[in-house]
């Protein structure tokens, strides 16, 4: 098995194991609203967008992975939160990395 | 990456292959039953563990409400003993009634009221947008939209929204954009205050077109009327919280909160007739 097919099994199952967590047990504590809902995947893949080379897959399979599992276990169509959460990926990667020097960011590039 | 007669492909033409077969699959996904198939999948293989994290979730958060309310369990102690000798003589004031309301009905010949046909269901989840949840009933069982979903204390719900083979969606009395015709028990003057509830988001309840001549309390308990024929008849909804009542407005408003509890929610019942 590539390392690319690992990756994305790791990334699948990381995310499915997090939709069921904040489906299933987050929603028992009164952190209720959109951050029950939104909060652990997005935070997530904010994260791995974050702290992944710029060049990297990673980033852009969590969001769709993530959005993915948001599309299953929400009332929306296919895709919706899978666009939702690419656009966040592409802004963090492409606007935010390019115009905000932080130096933890300039380690991981090199 | 080489095709077999050796053209090479650029990366920009491989991301676009990929986002054009990404879109086509999400068409195929949206546009045909497929959609339904695979969140019934999904479903089907997590519900076991939603089930698991469902549990634990309640426990936690009961043993954390339990930590954070020692405080105030001594007052609330002494107000549920009261509340309790209130109930009692009122049970017993009840069950006067009720044998009468028995003699009255043998006298009449009437039959007794049919109870509802319902099928019992487990929560699995709960949608991320906090007022669907999913059951783990579905269209093997007898499930079809619009119907009713109550607690085992005959407390509305919601109703069925969406079904899957082995699961359905319930949309909570609190979605929002579900309205349905309500009333308030008015024990003062004897027929009840009709009001039409809506569903607000976030699991919030408001009952619109109150009448304002009418006097309505905190605390006054919503029931369903058969009125719309959406939900049957006297299931409890909630109790009234705030009421908003302005002289230049036509009706007075009020603030409901839903009798069930959404962290509590474990076993349901749907009616299939009534």
């Amino acid at each position: 098995m590539s390392n690319g097919v690992k990756r994305l099994l790791f990334l699948f199952f990381c995310f499915y194991f997090l939709i069921l967590i904040q489906t299933g047990f987050l929603i028992h504590f009164n952190i209720g609203g959109w951050w029950a809902g939104y909060g652990p995947i997005l935070i997530a893949i904010i994260f791995i967008n974050l702290f992944t080379p710029h060049h990297s897959w990673w980033g852009v399979s969590a969001s769709f992975f993530g959005g993915f599992f948001l599309d299953i276990f929400s009332e929306n169509f296919i895709g919706f939160h899978i666009l939702i959460l690419l656009l966040v990926s592409l802004f963090i990667k492409f606007i935010l990395k390019k115009y905000m020097r932080i130096p933890v960011w300039e380690k991981i590039k090199k | 990456m080489k095709i077999s007669n050796g053209v090479k492909l650029s990366p920009k033409f491989k991301i676009g292959i990929i986002i054009i077969l990404l879109i086509a699959l999400f068409a195929i996904l949206n546009l045909t039953p497929a959609k339904k198939e695979t969140k019934n999948f999904f479903y089907l293989i997590s519900s076991p563990i939603q089930k698991t994290f469902w549990r634990a979730g309640m426990e936690t958060s009961d043993f954390f409400e339990m930590i954070s309310e020692m405080k105030n369990l001594k007052k609330e102690n002494e107000e549920l003993k009261l509340r309790i000798q209130e109930l009692i003589s009122e049970n017993i004031s009840l069950k006067e009634l009720k044998k009468e309301n028995e003699i009255l009905r043998q006298a009449l010949k009437i039959g007794l009221q049919e109870e509802f046909k319902l099928e019992f269901s487990q929560v699995t989840g709960i949608d991320i947008s906090g007022d669907t949840i999913l059951i783990n009933k579905g269209l093997k069982d007898g499930v079809s939209k619009d119907l009713s979903v109550i607690t085992e204390q005959k407390t509305l719900v919601g109703r069925i929204s969406e079904v899957y083979k082995n699961f359905s969606k319930v949309q909570l009395i609190t979605y929002k954009g579900i309205s349905f015709a309500a009333e308030i028990e008015d024990h003062n003057q004897g027929t009840p205050i009709l009001g039409e509830m809506k569903g607000k988001g976030n699991l919030k309840l408001f009952l619109d077109r109150l009448p304002q001549e009418r006097e309505i309390k905190k605390g006054d308990i919503v029931i369903t009327t058969a009125l719309g024929g959406i939900f049957p008849k006297g299931l409890l909804v909630g109790e009234i919280q705030e009421i908003f009542k302005s002289d230049i407005e036509p009706w007075q408003q009020a603030e409901v909160k839903p009798a069930f509890d959404i962290k509590e929610l474990e076993t349901l019942f749907i009616i299939l007739e009534f």
